[in-house]
C-alpha cells in the first residue's frame, strides 16, 4: 500500500473512532429513556442492541478490514454467524413455550 | 525449515496463512462467547425479574447503576485501544518504528487501565456480597466479564512480546513482522467487539 492509501486509512480510522464514541453516548443515553413497549424494557433492549450491532459492524468492517477482505473470510464468518444465530435462538424455544412439554 | 506463506499469499485462498488461521480462531471464539450469550438469553427470559433477587433478599440493580460510569469509561478506553492498535499497524506500513512503539505502548497502557478499573469494580461488588453464587445475573456477569478479562490479559502478553523481544523481527523480516501485528490486531479488535456487546447487556439493559 502506498503512503496515500495509508493517509486515507488514517482519516477513516479517526472518523470511525468518533462514530464509536457517539454510539457509546447514544447507548448510555438510550438506557435512561423510557420506551413504553407493553410495560417491558423490550424497546430499550432493541435500541441498545441495535446500536451495539452498528458499533460492532464499524469495528469489524474498518479496523478488521472486513470491507476489503477476501471472499473466503466472508464465507467463514457467514457460516459462523449462522451457527451463532442458531445458538442464540435455541433458548427462545423455551421462552415461546415450544419446548414446555420436555 | 522455512514456513511457507508467511508473507506471500496462497493462490487458492488469496491470503497469507496466518490470516486465515486467526479468522478460523476468531470464528471459534465467536461460538465460545455465543454459548455464554445463549445462556444469558435463557436465564434472563426465564427469570421473573432481572437482575434476580438473591437469597439475601437483595438485587444488584442499585449497585449496577453506580458502575455504569466505570463501564462507560472502560468502553471508551477499549475503543481507543482499538484505534491505537490499528495505527500501530499503519505505522509499520509507513516504516515508522518509533510511531509503532508509541501506538502499541498506548494500546498496552489502555489494556492495563481497563483491567485496573475492572479490579475496582469486582472488589466493590464482592465487598457488597454480590459474588457469583448470589444469583444467576452475578454468575453470568463474572463468567462473561471474567472470560473477557482473560482475553485482555492474553492480549497484553502478546502485545508486550511484540513491544519487547518480538520487535527484533522488524530488522530481519519487516513484512512478516507487519503481518504479525495485523494478526494480533485482529484478535485485539475482536476483544473490543465482544465488549461492545457485553457493555449494554450487563450494565445498561436491566
Amino acid at each position: 500500500m502506498s503512503r496515500n492509501d495509508m493517509t486515507h486509512h488514517i482519516s477513516n480510522y479517526r472518523k470511525i473512532f468518533v462514530y464509536l464514541l457517539i454510539g457509546t453516548v447514544l447507548t448510555v443515553t438510550a438506557s435512561y429513556l423510557e420506551f413504553n413497549v407493553q410495560n417491558s424494557i423490550a424497546g430499550a433492549v432493541f435500541v441498545g442492541l441495535t446500536i451495539a450491532t452498528v458499533k460492532g459492524y464499524l469495528v469489524a468492517a474498518n479496523f478488521m478490514h472486513l470491507n476489503s477482505e477476501k471472499k473466503i473470510i466472508h464465507w467463514i464468518l457467514l457460516l459462523t454467524v449462522f451457527f451463532l444465530g442458531l445458538l442464540l435462538f435455541i433458548p427462545l424455544l423455551w421462552d415461546l413455550n415450544l419446548m414446555s412439554h420436555y | 525449515m522455512e514456513i511457507p506463506y508467511n508473507v506471500e499469499v496462497r493462490e487458492d485462498t488469496g491470503l497469507y496463512n496466518s490470516k486465515l488461521g486467526i479468522w478460523l480462531f476468531l470464528a471459534s471464539e465467536i461460538m465460545l462467547f455465543g454459548g455464554l450469550f445463549s445462556a444469558y438469553i435463557l436465564l434472563r427470559t426465564g427469570a421473573p425479574m432481572w437482575p434476580p433477587i438473591g437469597a439475601d433478599g437483595h438485587s444488584v440493580l442499585h449497585i449496577l447503576k453506580d458502575t455504569v460510569p466505570h463501564a462507560t469509561f472502560n468502553t471508551v478506553v477499549l475503543i481507543l485501544s482499538s484505534v491505537t492498535m490499528v495505527m500501530a499497524w499503519v505505522s509499520l506500513k509507513q516504516k515508522d518504528l518509533s510511531k509503532y512503539k508509541l501506538y502499541l505502548g498506548t494500546t498496552i497502557v489502555c489494556a492495563i487501565i481497563f483491567l485496573v478499573v475492572k479490579y475496582f469494580e469486582y472488589s466493590h461488588k464482592i465487598h457488597e456480597g454480590f459474588v457469583p453464587a448470589h444469583d444467576t445475573y452475578m454468575a453470568l456477569y463474572f463468567t462473561l466479564t471474567g472470560l473477557h478479562g482473560l482475553h485482555i490479559i492474553g492480549g497484553i502478553v502478546v502485545l508486550a512480546y511484540f513491544f519487547g523481544p518480538g520487535i527484533n523481527m522488524w530488522v530481519s523480516e519487516p513484512e512478516r513482522f507487519t503481518n504479525r501485528i495485523e494478526i494480533v490486531g485482529l484478535y485485539w479488535h475482536f476483544v473490543d467487539l465482544v465488549w461492545i456487546f457485553l457493555f449494554p447487556i450487563l450494565y445498561l439493559l436491566n
